[in-house]
């Protein structure tokens, strides 16, 4: 496979599983916009997509309807939806002959949708969730699609390891700035709305319910997020599936560089996986997530030098 | 003329050859079934079938670029869903015109790069080959694999007022638009369920083994397997749809000249297991920006040293480098006579008469008749840099005739041709419009084929001559006839 196609499935993936969680963590976050006396703050979003732009987020985190357009429609915001599509879309158009038709159709049909004037006109003056939901819906068919009709060859390969990669980094930076204010505000270790709305947002409160029986703890939210196998977004399912997919492609590459990257995201696994909630605390948290984000910077560069012929 | 709301106001056009009617406005024979189709149909109906038409190629991605002012404006190409028909007479002799052309056209290449009997011999004046920018003498004395020179050919025909076939030009480059006979046959397929197996309409959709299995044969390298490549500008550029069409339809690998590189005369391209060496390139870059090294050296869209390996005979180049010394529009005024010299045979499509500007008296005669002309830029195209006399003011027809004076070479005038008319459905009704054909004609080693159809354009503003995509025009599935 040219290099250049394998480095486009790879960002078509992070684009699409990168507006995925955007969609979800919007909804759940608007919901409780409007489930709370007073308090809630846009702030942890912005600061996850945007930044630290004081002004920007000055202007936006007490204005649901603000943030919605911004994060959705804006062209001027590089992490709006519409813009991670135009990108995701640009990336698939270089590689259409490589794509199941239908699949090339799918993801048309989104950009366009995303595209359309009454999006940005409903997100103002109507039911934002239908509108969001129109939107997860166009995601959940694409990877209906993807799932059905790639075929199980490199191509998937490189796009599974795209997709679990940005699923780590989302999964990371909402942990981690949504934990960062407990700091001075030890109260909200125990505050259940707050740990409620961050499961939901990455669609992990059914599970953690049935995990654990005695309410909501940081503790507990942690594990889950981070070492809970069966948690399709958790920090060690992802980085198994990074392992999984880049196993694949063992039998076409070039055995050094295969080898140099498959150490490196074994030692990644390894560390994760011998973690307990309690070895996090010892380190902290914040200090632990960062590391683990790096190692999947660092995978990614490689990754790109190797395999994408971008050096 | 028929019942039917929809056809009511057709006005048959003066002086205009139409496709459906006849002069005394009957439907032509041909027509007769899809008219009594259509006829069945409320306007109602006709308009869902072209809003699904619509959307068929919005979803599906079928779309070009148009660049305005720095931006790329993506564009339905659009589609007129009513099918132009041809007969299979009318495409026995327009199959039988382009293969003799083409064949002239190819041994008029192979001399014009080695002996050049044709200039010596007086038929073609010198001065037309070299002072053509397109005449490479990177090419001479090159031998090219089956002394094929041209691949895919797509030489556009008209019809005049009387229903005579002319050929309007040749394109022998990198010519464009196959993916649109292809693409608007699956459209009409979606659109009018049994009515092409009910009038016996021949397949086009044998082009891409065709062409794949020529570019196979090509290969300098006598493997079972060999690697073949569609090379690409990119997905800027405005035929990039059909770019990817194609690589897809032959499932060879689309590349742009960064995936390329050259290593001792050989051509590799990057691969996620190394370097592949390539074989076959059947690229869609024009000539100048193909090597750095040897023409457009800021060109970012070729491969440094590729004109060295094709010299070498390490890698078979699609079409070959140097055609445009045969298309272009001074020289199309001699085709005719190529065809008598190299095959002693009359021409079977004729030439529009064509007027060299370059030449005194001819240059008056058009200065003096302007109104009648169409005057064209001989190394253009795409509808690009034209004046059409009786459409123009006169402040830019004098703004014209002083950028000829500066460098008669580069134009060509010929009388403005009426182009025939084929119905369109537009508005809710049927109207007239203008139409010219371009079939793809694919030349291997066992000689020329043509897929029985070819892409339609149509100049969907009323009254306009105008058909080029770039200048708002559209097209129609075209239909041959069993």
């Amino acid at each position: 496979m040219l290099s250049r196609v394998a480095a486009s499935f790879y960002w078509l993936s992070r684009y699409i599983e990168r507006s995925d969680g955007i969609l979800r963590m919007l909804k759940i976050n608007y919901a409780s916009s409007q489930d709370s006396v007073a308090g809630f703050t846009w702030e942890p979003v912005i600061q996850i997509f945007s930044g630290p732009d004081e002004g920007l987020i000055e202007k936006l985190k007490n204005d649901s309807r603000a943030v919605l357009k911004y994060m959705v429609v804006d062209k001027e915001n590089t992490n709006s939806i519409l813009n991670i599509i135009t990108l995701a879309r640009e990336n698939a158009r270089s590689v259409q002959e490589h794509i199941p038709k239908d699949l090339w159709q799918c993801l048309n049909e989104y950009y366009h949708t995303v595209k359309e004037p009454k999006i940005a006109s409903a997100l103002k003056k109507e039911d934002p969730i239908g509108i969001l939901d129109v939107l997860i819906k166009q995601v959940m068919l694409y990877y209906g699609t993807a799932e059905i009709t790639m075929e199980r060859g490199q191509a998937r390969s490189f796009m599974n390891i795209g997709k679990y990669l940005e699923r780590a980094i989302q999964s990371i930076d909402i942990l981690d700035i949504k934990y960062g204010p407990t700091n001075n505000n030890p109260n909200l270790l125990t505050d259940i709305t707050y740990w409620k709305h961050l499961l939901q947002s990455i669609g992990g409160y059914e599970l953690y319910q049935k995990t654990y029986r005695d309410g909501l703890e940081a503790q507990n939210v942690i594990e889950q997020i981070i070492l809970n196998n069966d948690f399709p977004r958790s920090v060690i399912y992802s980085v198994n599936n990074i392992q999984r997919y880049f196993d694949r492609l063992k039998n076409n590459s070039n055995v050094n560089d295969y080898r140099e990257i498959s150490f490196h995201i074994g030692k990644l696994q390894s560390n994760i996986k011998y973690s307990s909630v309690k070895s996090i605390g010892q380190v902290g948290l914040h200090e632990f997530l960062t590391q683990i984000k790096d190692d999947l910077y660092q995978i990614g560069n490689s990754l790109n030098e190797y395999y994408f012929a971008n050096s | 003329m028929y019942k039917a709301q929809h056809f009511e106001k057709y006005n048959l056009l003066n002086g205009v050859w139409d496709e459906m009617y006849n002069e005394n406005s009957i439907v032509r024979d041909h027509y007769k079934k899809v008219i009594e189709y259509l006829a069945l149909e409320s306007p109602d109906d006709l308009n869902k079938k072209e809003e699904l038409a619509k959307r068929l190629f919005m979803t599906q991605g079928i779309t070009f670029t148009v660049y305005n002012s720095g931006e790329g404006i993506e564009k339905i190409f659009p589609f007129d869903i009513i099918p132009r028909i041809i007969t299979a007479e009318e495409w026995a002799f327009v199959e039988k015109g382009i293969k003799q052309r083409l064949t002239a056209l190819n041994l008029f290449l192979k001399d014009i790069y080695h002996n050049q009997f044709i200039i010596k011999d007086g038929i073609v004046p010198i001065d037309i080959v070299y002072s053509c920018p397109h005449f490479l003498r990177e090419m001479y004395q090159l031998d090219v694999p089956y002394d094929v020179y041209v691949h895919i050919a797509g030489i556009d025909l008209i019809r005049d007022h009387d229903g005579t076939f002319y050929v309007l030009e040749d394109n022998l480059r990198t010519p464009s638009g196959v993916s649109y006979m292809l693409e608007n046959r699956e459209i009409t397929k979606r659109l009018f369920p049994d009515l092409l197996p009910n009038c016996a309409v021949r397949s086009v959709t044998e082009y891409p083994s065709i062409l794949y299995k020529n570019l196979l044969s090509l290969s300098p390298r006598q493997i079972s397997n060999p690697t073949i490549v569609l090379l690409s500008p990119g997905i800027y550029n405005s035929a990039y749809f059909e770019h990817t069409t194609l690589a897809r339809l032959m499932g060879v690998e689309l590349v742009e000249g960064r995936d390329l590189v050259v290593n001792n005369h050989k051509v590799y391209m990057k691969t996620t297991t190394g370097l592949q060496q390539v074989d076959v390139i059947y690229r869609r870059v024009d000539d100048e920006f193909l090597d750095p090294l040897v023409f457009n050296p800021n060109s970012v869209l070729g491969v440094a040293g590729l004109m060295g390996a094709y010299r070498k005979g390490n890698v078979a180049i699609v079409n070959a480098i140097g055609n445009g010394v045969a298309d272009d529009k001074a020289t199309y005024i001699y085709v005719p006579d190529m065809i008598k010299y190299y095959l002693n045979e009359e021409p079977i499509l004729k030439n529009v008469p064509t007027h060299r500007l370059s030449n005194p008296d001819e240059r008056e005669h058009v200065f003096k008749n302007i109104n009648k002309m169409v005057v064209k830029k001989t190394n253009e195209s795409g509808g690009y840099g034209m004046l059409m006399g009786h459409a123009s003011t006169e402040e830019e027809i004098e703004k014209y005739k002083l950028e000829i004076l500066k460098e008669p070479r580069n134009f060509i005038a010929q009388p403005t041709i009426s182009l025939s008319a084929a119905p369109c459905y537009i508005g809710g009704i049927l109207q007239p419009r203008r139409i010219d054909l371009r079939p793809y004609a694919l030349c291997g080693p066992d000689g020329i084929q043509i897929v029985p159809g070819g892409l339609t354009r149509v100049a969907l503003t009323e009254g306009s001559l105008v058909v080029n995509s770039s200048q708002g025009g559209g097209s129609k599935d075209t239909w041959v006839l069993a």
